[in-house]
């Protein structure tokens, strides 16, 4: 609770306290209206008043629902229906990026920490370093050069390059995904899939040297212990001893990674998102910015931290409920 | 009572000393580790050179901002080269050989560069220096005091950790201009809050030991032991993570001027760079992909050091 407090706090500061002399009612109004449709528009956000009373009038309206306007950079709608058009294609690429890392980093995680030392743990060593010194924005360039533009030059089968699938209008969920599959447009499905695999593993080769390193961390603590050396002294083969025995307790340091990891995507990975035009929440946050619109960020500020808090007491509580030894 | 105190300090430095050399020594056991240190030994020298072997006025021309650039030019690939881009690339066929083609202001791509790495690395540098020692020292205090300062200190990194990514560093940027002042700052303040909770648990699990109850014993005053005797036991950790985090300042940094805060355009920053060649990604690949690749293989290097580092100064395999 005051988490959130205090981010909101810092965020309606930055936005509205003017310490850059930007009006805050800028992106609100445009160059056609008269000063007394100007003076309006100040009066309805609330401008004219001082600032701790518009922080308190704000927080009565976002407990009563009401979010606040956009500017025109999305047609002054409420805020609110901006950010949730948009908040299902975020979940869907995050979803599918947190995917793909789980299913590449543990693998690279578990080979490195058998063959430790060995050319097998310094390849992946290199890979998951490279994850993370790699510019997303550039790698998201590399991507899109490669399987778009050489791919469609050379006359191969090609992956689109940037936005999300067209193909479809169904609005069940929002999900476009789900929402193909559901009402047996699977070209729309497929095509949706065929647009998210770049920015997915664009978004996860970041992410899955860190998931890679933590596995193999807790792989070689885990392999350090007694009842290995007892699985193995009883005969059993080291496949078994390392998927049955050592995998389950070493997967726990990654569950937490995991999760906080995909609240973060949640969050909307701008760059990644700005890149591929990909219409998450992440790149409407970024032009809110550049158009200073205080109650579009406010809005995405405050549903994100909702969501890492939220994030942290789940893996929390997972941890509990993977590690019997551990006791709140 | 004098030579006394010389000699256990001459005693503590030449221990300090042995631990240093022994920890080169198994760094060049490593193979990746000694790759990243020649590496980045190869682009700090390279930083530090960059304005001699490059006329800076090349990046801003005389009489700039006024059209001094030869325009002509921009976004063109050398006839002549050993590398074929495919169809539709503009080509070079005057008297000067560009290595790396031109960017968008018909600049030698390979000259901006090596003139942008001195900006990356100092600000980089500036950055993460800044916020290890704000986070270290306040860390080390609030694991050292504890009580309501301790928890206070913790709830407000809390604060800093549910921001979403960049949106704090972008905000701030956005609303106190655009100055390369500014934008280290933006960056500093999504920097520090990891080292707090790193710095405290070292200096938690420090306090507990007995050295540090001995000193008390001896009448050492708080200040004395937290500074001369638990921070440099507890820093190594903090050390491979700033050296980790050096190439992640360098990639935020220049995201920023890549997303487009960047004080002037025509800045040779390696993000900036990578934004002129935003739009011709098709046309002009090479505008975006050798200033990013360059960044990567910085960001590598450093990345190579901290990791060899922790895996020598992780004590359970030391010895």
């Amino acid at each position: 609770m005051f988490v959130l407090l205090a981010v909101s706090a810092i965020v309606f500061y930055l936005c509205r306290g003017f310490p850059s002399g930007i009006a805050p009612w800028t992106p609100y109004i445009h160059s056609k209206m008269t000063e007394e449709q100007i003076q309006e528009v100040i009066k309805t956000h609330g401008f004219d008043r001082p600032l701790w009373e518009q922080y308190f009038y704000w927080l009565r309206d976002i407990l009563n629902g009401d979010w606040g306007l956009t500017g025109a950079w999305a047609q002054g709608k409420p805020a609110n229906e901006v950010f949730f058009h948009h908040f299902p294609y975020t979940v869907e690429l995050a979803v599918f990026g947190t995917i793909l890392t789980i299913i590449i980093g543990i693998p690279l995680g578990i080979i490195s920490a058998i063959k430790n030392n060995k050319l097998p743990d310094h390849v992946s060593r290199v890979i998951a370093l490279a994850g993370y010194s790699t510019p997303s924005y550039w790698f998201g360039f590399v991507l899109q050069l490669i399987f778009f533009y050489y791919f469609s030059v050379w006359g191969l089968p090609y992956l689109p390059s940037s936005g999300a699938s067209d193909l479809g209008s169904a609005n069940l969920t929002g999900i476009p995904i789900l929402d193909g599959l559901l009402t047996g447009n699977f070209a729309y499905s497929w095509d949706e899939f065929c647009h998210l695999i770049l920015p997915s593993f664009s978004l996860s080769f970041i992410s899955l040297g860190f998931l890679a390193r933590i596995v193999r961390a807790s792989m070689l603590e885990v392999l350090r212990q007694d009842y290995i050396t007892m699985a193995r002294s009883k005969g059993l083969k080291e496949r078994v001893v390392i998927y049955r025995h050592a995998l389950k307790n070493a997967l726990i340091p990654a569950v937490t990674l995991t999760g906080i990891f995909f609240a973060n995507l949640l969050g909307g990975a701008m760059i990644t998102e700005y890149v591929f035009s990909w219409p998450g929440v992440g790149q409407q946050a970024l032009r809110a910015v550049f158009q200073g619109d205080s109650n579009f960020l406010l809005v995405y500020s405050l549903v994100f931290a909702v969501i890492i808090v939220l994030a942290n007491l789940v893996v929390d509580v997972l941890y509990a409920f993977l590690d019997p030894r551990i006791k709140y | 009572m004098q030579t006394q105190t010389v000699k256990t300090r001459k005693g503590e430095w030449e221990a300090r000393l042995a631990d240093i050399k022994y920890t080169l020594y198994l760094m060049k056991k490593n193979p990746l580790v000694m790759t990243g240190t020649i590496i980045a030994l190869f682009f700090i020298i390279l930083a530090f050179l960059a304005n001699f072997i490059v006329d800076p006025k090349l990046a801003y021309p005389e009489g700039y901002p006024n059209n001094m650039y030869p325009f002509e030019r921009k976004y063109m690939w050398n006839a002549n080269h050993f590398i074929n881009w495919g169809p539709g690339i503009a080509l070079y066929n005057g008297p000067e050989f560009f290595y790396l083609g031109t960017d968008g202001w018909g600049r030698d791509l390979l000259k901006m560069i090596i003139l942008a790495i001195p900006v990356d690395l100092y600000n980089a540098a500036i950055i993460v220096i800044g916020a290890v020692i704000f986070g270290t020292l306040l860390g080390a205090i609030a694991g050292y005091i504890g009580g309501i300062f301790d928890e206070l200190i913790l709830r407000i990194t809390d604060v800093f950790f549910a921001f979403p990514g960049l949106v704090l560093a972008l905000v701030f940027a956005a609303m106190f201009g655009r100055t390369l002042d500014t934008l280290r700052l933006a960056v500093m303040l999504v920097w520090w809050p990891p080292y707090v909770r790193l710095m405290r648990g070292q200096v938690l699990s420090e306090k507990q030991k007995p050295y540090v109850e001995a000193l008390k014993a001896l009448g050492a005053s708080g200040p004395r032991i937290l500074l001369r005797h638990v921070i440099p036991n507890a820093i190594y950790p903090i050390l491979v993570q700033a050296t980790m985090d050096f190439g992640g300042a360098i990639l935020t940094f220049s995201a920023l001027m890549f997303l487009g805060f960047s004080p002037s355009p025509a800045l040779p920053e390696l993000g900036n760079l990578c934004a002129d060649g935003y739009g011709h990604i098709f046309d002009a690949p090479w505008v975006i992909l050798f200033p990013g690749l360059t960044m990567l293989i910085i960001s590598l290097a450093f990345n190579l050091v901290g990791d060899g580092l922790r895996d020598v100064l992780d004590p359970r395999l030391r010895r």
